[in-house]
Order: C-alpha cells, then sequence, then structure tokens
C-alpha cells in the first residue's frame, strides 16, 4: 500500500478524458516506478472534475497543483520535475479555482468523493456552518453582491435560463422559466419559498445541506428574491430537523447582522426579509400547493393546478418555490457562470444532483455526482458495491415514488429523460440499493404503505386506490394471493397514476407498477407457488435444521415459542406447527445449521 | 460609495483574519463532523476530547466543527488537515480512540493507519 507522501488525481471523466486516460496513467505509472516513488505516490482516478475544456486533467496534491492539457510526455516531466524535484512546472498549470472544488483538496483522494463533483455541497463537511466568517471567507455572499452590482433581475435570470439548470425537487422544471414567470406578474406583493420538507423515507439530503451549509440555500434564496421582486422569503422546514433549524435561525440572525437581509441591502435599494415557517411532518406538504396551504396556516392538502403558484401562490400572490438543492445552486451559477454550468451534466439535464445512498451498499452517505454518471459507477466506485459479496438486485431511485430498476439498468446514465425512460424518477434524490435478500413484493409493499399512510385523502383515487393495492399486495406476501392479482394492481396503479390530484398519489403506484414490470416472476412465484425466492415473505418460509446442527442449544435457548427440542450435542429439531417464523434460530446458529427453505 | 460588492470583498477580509486570530495558521486544523447523524454517533463527546485537551494545554491546533461529509457508515468523523501534506481523515472515531489521535498523531505526528477512511 503506497504512502501518501504525493495523491495523483487524474481525471477519467467520460467527456474528456476516458480515451487517453490509459496512456496518461501508464507514462505516470512507468516514470514513478523508473524514479523508485511507486511506494510513496498513489494515483487516484477521479469522476468528471468540470474542466473539460482543459482536460486532460492531472491534479498533485498536497498543494493541489492542477495541470490541465497533458499528454503522456507531459505526465512523465510532471513526475520528474513536480513529484522527484519538487519544482512544480510552471507552464502546464490551470489557475481556474471553481467554487466546487475545494473539496477536492480534502477528500478528492478516493473513490467515494474522488467520483462526486460537489457542487451543491461545496462547503459541506468543509466549513463550520454555526461559523459566518467561514462561509465569507470563501467568497459567501459574493454572488449577492455581485448580482446587487451590476445585475439586472432580467441578468440573474437569465444568467439561471443559460445554466439550464432544472427544479432537484423531482420534477425538473426548468428553473429559469420559473422564476421568469414569476417575475413577469404584477402584484404588490410577492414571495419567494423553499422546500426543506423532505419526507422520503432514506432521504436527508436536504438537511445535510442546510446543516452543513445553511448561508448557501439563503444566499440562493435573496438572489431569487432580487430577481423575481420578492420582497419576502420563507424556508418551510420539517419539525423533525432541529439542528437544520437551529443552524438556519443562527444564519439569519447573521446575514441580518451583516446586512445582507433586511432593509437596503448591503446599501442598495433592495430590500428583502427571510422567516422560517415549520412544518409538522407530512410527505404530502412537499408537494408545492399542500405546503402553501400549510403556511397559510391550513391543512395541507394540494390543489388543482393551475393556476400555478407562479401566478397565485401564498395568500394569492406570486409565489416562487425552489428546492432546497435548487436553491443551493444558485449562488454558483451567478459565480462561476451559467455557460460553466450548462457544460457539467448532459444534453437536457445540467449540473449535478445530490443522492442519499442507502442500502445494501458498503459506503452509505451522501453523494453528489455530475448528471449523466451512471447508476453502476454510483453503487460500485462510489458505493464500493455490495457488502458480503451479496448480487446486486435492484436499485430504487427517488424514494417511495420511483421505481425499482433490475441489473440490466445499471448503465443508465441519471438523468431525468434517462430515468424515465428505464421507468423510474429522480425524485427527491433517496436511492437504495437491493441485494438478493430483497423480495420486490415486499419492497413494493414497504413503499405502497409509507404512501398510503401519507395520502391526504382529499381525492378518491389516491386515497382508495392506494388502500386497495396495499390490501392486495399484504395478501400476497401473506401466501393468498389470488389470480388476477398482479392485473387488479397494474388497473388500480394505472387508475392512480391518471387520476390522482397531485405528485403523491400520480406517483404512488411506480414502485408495484416498476416490480411487476421488473420482476413479474417474484410475483407469479408469490401467487401460484407460494414461494418467496428471497426468503423474505414470512408466511412462506419455514426454517429446518440440517445434520450441521452439532447440538449446541443456542437455537433452543433462543426460541420464544419453544418450538426446537433436542438433548445436548443431538441434533435439534424444530416443530413446524410452534414455529411462529421469527428467525432468531437463523440468527443464532453459528454452524449454518438452520436453513430457510 | 462603496459598492456591494466592495463591502462583501471587505466582509470577507475582516473574516479571513479573524479566522486567522483564531489559530487557523496552527500546524494542524483538526475537524469533528457535527451534523446530526455524527452526533447520534458520538460525536459531541468526540469534540469535548478535543476541547478539554486544549483547555489543559494542547498548543499548535485549530479546532472546527463541520457539517455532513456523507460518510454516513464510517462516522463520526475527524480530519486533520496540514499544510503541505496529504489531509488525514479517520472514521468511526470514538472518545478512546480521539485521545489516541491526540497522542499519536497531534502530539507525535503519527498517522494512525488502521483508522484511515
Amino acid at each position: 500500500m503506497p504512502t501518501n507522501e504525493y495523491v495523483i488525481t487524474l481525471c477519467d471523466g467520460p467527456s474528456c478524458l476516458h480515451r487517453v486516460s490509459r496512456e496518461v496513467r501508464d507514462a505516470v505509472e512507468e516514470s514513478l516506478e523508473k524514479h523508485g516513488k511507486s511506494d510513496s505516490v498513489r494515483i487516484h482516478l477521479s469522476g468528471c472534475l468540470g474542466m473539460c475544456s482543459k482536460g486532460p486533467i492531472m491534479i498533485v496534491n498536497p498543494g493541489y497543483t492542477i495541470y490541465g492539457k497533458i499528454t503522456p510526455e507531459d505526465a512523465v516531466n510532471i513526475v520528474e520535475q513536480h513529484i522527484v524535484n519538487g519544482q512544480p512546472v510552471a507552464d502546464k498549470v490551470v489557475n481556474e479555482d471553481h467554487l466546487y472544488n475545494r473539496f477536492f483538496r480534502i477528500f478528492g483522494d478516493n473513490d467515494f468523493f474522488g467520483k462526486q463533483m460537489r457542487i451543491t455541497l461545496r462547503n459541506c463537511g468543509i466549513i463550520d456552518p454555526e461559523n459566518i466568517d467561514d462561509y465569507l471567507s470563501l467568497r459567501g455572499y459574493e454572488a449577492l453582491a455581485k448580482v446587487l452590482t451590476d445585475m439586472s433581475p432580467q441578468d440573474v435570470i437569465d444568467e439561471v435560463k443559460k445554466a439550464g439548470v432544472r427544479g432537484r425537487g423531482g420534477g425538473g422544471f426548468p428553473t429559469g422559466m420559473k422564476w421568469d414567470f414569476t417575475a413577469r406578474e404584477q402584484s404588490d406583493q410577492k414571495y419567494v419559498i423553499c422546500n426543506a420538507d423532505e419526507g422520503d423515507p432514506g432521504a436527508f439530503m436536504d438537511r445535510s445541506a442546510i446543516e452543513g451549509d445553511p448561508h448557501t440555500v439563503l444566499e440562493g434564496m435573496i438572489i431569487g428574491g432580487y430577481a423575481i421582486g420578492a420582497s419576502k422569503g420563507i424556508v418551510y422546514i420539517r419539525a423533525e430537523y432541529p439542528l437544520a433549524i437551529k443552524r438556519l435561525e443562527k444564519a439569519i440572525a447573521d446575514a441580518k447582522e451583516h446586512g445582507f437581509l433586511g432593509e437596503n441591502i448591503l446599501g442598495s435599494d433592495f430590500s428583502y426579509d427571510l422567516e422560517i415557517r415549520l412544518g409538522a411532518g407530512a410527505f404530502v406538504c412537499g408537494e408545492e400547493t399542500a405546503l402553501i396551504h400549510s403556511i397559510e396556516g391550513s391543512r395541507g392538502m394540494p390543489r388543482p393546478r393551475p393556476p400555478y403558484p407562479s401566478q397565485s401562490g401564498l395568500f394569492g400572490k406570486p409565489t416562487l418555490i425552489n428546492n432546497v438543492e435548487t436553491w443551493a445552486n444558485v449562488p454558483v451559477i451567478i459565480l462561476d457562470t451559467g455557460e460553466w454550468f450548462s457544460s457539467i451534466g448532459t444534453e437536457k439535464s445540467k449540473g449535478t444532483k445530490v443522492f442519499a445512498l442507502a442500502g445494501n451498499v458498503n459506503n452509505t452517505g451522501l453523494v453528489e455526482v455530475p448528471m449523466g454518471t451512471t447508476l453502476r459507477e454510483i453503487v460500485y466506485d462510489i458505493g464500493g458495491g455490495l457488502p458480503e459479496g451479496k448480487k446486486f438486485k435492484a436499485i430504487q431511485t427517488g424514494g417511495p415514488s420511483g421505481g425499482c430498476l433490475p441489473a440490466e439498468y445499471l448503465d443508465t446514465p441519471i438523468d431525468y429523460e434517462h430515468l424515465a425512460k428505464a421507468g423510474s424518477i429522480m425524485g427527491s434524490g433517496g436511492m437504495i440499493v437491493m441485494d438478493e435478500d430483497s423480495c420486490m413484493v415486499d419492497v413494493a409493499k414497504f413503499f405502497l404503505q409509507f404512501t398510503q399512510d401519507e395520502s391526504c385523502g382529499k381525492c378518491t383515487p389516491c386515497r382508495e386506490g392506494t388502500k386497495r393495492m396495499l390490501e392486495i399486495l399484504t395478501r400476497i406476501t401473506e401466501g393468498k394471493g389470488q389470480e388476477g392479482d398482479i392485473e387488479k394492481l397494474e388497473r388500480l396503479g394505472n387508475m392512480a397514476r391518471k387520476a390522482s390530484l397531485c405528485g403523491l398519489g400520480q406517483s404512488a403506484p411506480n414502485p408495484v407498477l416498476s416490480t411487476i414490470k421488473n420482476f413479474r416472476v417474484e410475483y407469479e412465484e408469490h401467487i401460484n407457488e407460494s414461494k418467496c425466492r428471497a426468503g423474505s415473505c414470512k408466511s412462506m418460509l419455514s426454517f429446518v435444521i440440517t445434520d450441521a446442527c452439532v447440538g449446541c442449544g443456542a437455537c433452543r435457548r433462543v426460541c420464544p415459542v419453544d418450538a426446537i427440542t433436542g438433548g445436548r450435542k443431538e441434533k435439534h429439531v424444530i416443530d413446524q406447527e410452534t414455529c411462529i417464523k421469527c428467525g432468531q434460530c437463523f440468527e443464532v446458529c453459528k454452524f449454518q445449521a438452520v436453513e430457510k427453505a | 460609495m462603496a459598492t456591494p460588492l466592495d463591502i462583501v470583498k471587505k466582509k470577507r477580509a475582516q473574516a479571513v483574519s479573524k479566522i486567522i486570530s483564531k489559530g487557523y495558521l496552527s500546524t494542524k486544523r483538526v475537524y469533528v463532523g457535527m451534523a446530526t447523524c455524527e452526533i447520534a454517533a458520538g460525536s459531541k463527546e468526540v469534540m469535548a476530547v478535543f476541547k478539554d485537551a486544549m483547555a489543559k494545554g494542547l498548543t499548535d491546533v485549530y479546532l472546527s466543527q463541520k457539517g455532513c461529509a456523507g460518510r454516513c457508515n464510517l462516522e463520526p468523523t475527524v480530519e486533520i488537515v496540514e499544510e503541505g501534506k496529504i489531509p488525514v481523515k479517520y472514521g468511526k472515531v470514538d472518545e478512546k480512540k480521539a485521545r489516541e489521535i491526540i497522542e499519536r498523531h497531534i502530539k507525535n505526528g503519527e498517522i494512525i493507519e488502521e483508522w484511515l477512511i
């Protein structure tokens, strides 16, 4: 294992280097070998570094020297001059200092971070979120100042449009257009709202972004207020996030003290104030019209659109709602330009996306990757693959509203279009990896249970449709599935999809319909053969003790219903009538003598 | 009259000097993860160990908290950044490990390989 005297990072992004990376890497490796440096220098391949116009890129750390447009000869030269003699090769150095890439200095030397590109989370894990000085020292509030100094509101909107950024809350509506619509409305009062109501099970992007860097979100919101002509902003955040709320409150107070909020911001004639509204934690309140109702003091229920909030939103006034991540991108777009931002990502999906990677994967965590990164790269390069050598079965993207994609979709590039084509959605960014031990019917049931619980009940397709679907799924997992259940689920699912009022009901059937599409055979096995191949549906499961049993008695002692009998050093037996299939014997056996059948 | 941009640039200069006056240029900068999940995993206790050591005379250290860096399965995390060296990241740090990091890494400059991320 090489020690860390130097770490060389080579850009391996699909857009610039893929074709030549091998040659450059070989040149570096040979040169290090020749100079006896192989053991003290580590080579690391990173994902896109956002400097494609200067690619191929090679970074030498410590010192964080970025070399651009390197050939294999240059690489050899850099090793000899920089690594061996300690003299950077001046004429190859790139002096571009994008906002995002400082995290690379600290974290960029391993696969988990190296394949990432952190724009939204550029300061997360780097600065002290409770200290405004830390934020200011990293060009904090400079974007706001730039806007107030020499950009008109229309200039700001144009820049956001140029960036091509789309709503990160899930729908993917072009942000610049939304801003434009709201700006065009004539009204004495307009509002800006940050949607920080994050309700997906397994998702924590918004919470982490606010906890790690609250000022970025505020700065984005102030700029948004300036662009559309609003004087008031509201952060709608769920009360379950006390630390995020505390840090937001501190950030707002500090921003006020520094003159970034309030009357005549930084001496300009723009006045704007921000406040926090707490939500009670209802999934449906992430839907924009329900969220508005909640702020107004009514029960959080959606209403039909149009009119869209950009025309008639909070208290009937034009309102601009964006998600936490969308707001966090705004300062970068202003400082690094929309043109640069639009160079990241795919044709129709620009920039990066934050995902909460969870489930059966080695490295769980918060990741941010350029659009167009494949699911395989996320699961295997960043996520480090599945634990215990288990086989990949499916990946659920988009939280409870998303779909489950099997292995053949692993090479799907992540953007709004490709995920939709594959039968899933970007959603807010929950990403759950499932291994061979996951029963897809049970997974669909789990997500549907969630959306059924969270349905506000206003419209029948969602209220009744999800309820009936859940009943059928429960029946199937209990081994009581009937002929025609799959078709019934499909019919109900399609109906709820088409006829529900808001996104909650429209997307609730997704986990069911996508698992039927991709794993239909598992549904059929459950219904026709009472078989759960993953061994997770209890009613179809029995535990038996094999000849490997040494008679240690561990299973007998742990069994809560005394279903196991057998003397010391004798093979034990499970009485199937008494067994409640709790699986404790399976867990406790050290000799793998208990098997699921 | 000063433009907003002038004002912010001045604020930045002030912020930088304030951070430096808190000891930022010390030889070692120690960052402890303090997001909700890190705190749940025990990072408050880890932070207390470092604070305590500084109160008891540990010098040349700049201690700061930070938000989530995304390494959920390795929390709590502690990073030690030193000018001119590759940053060091420790995972699953508890009070005992924190004390050892102070003794071995901060005082003696030894990188504890087996705890590295």
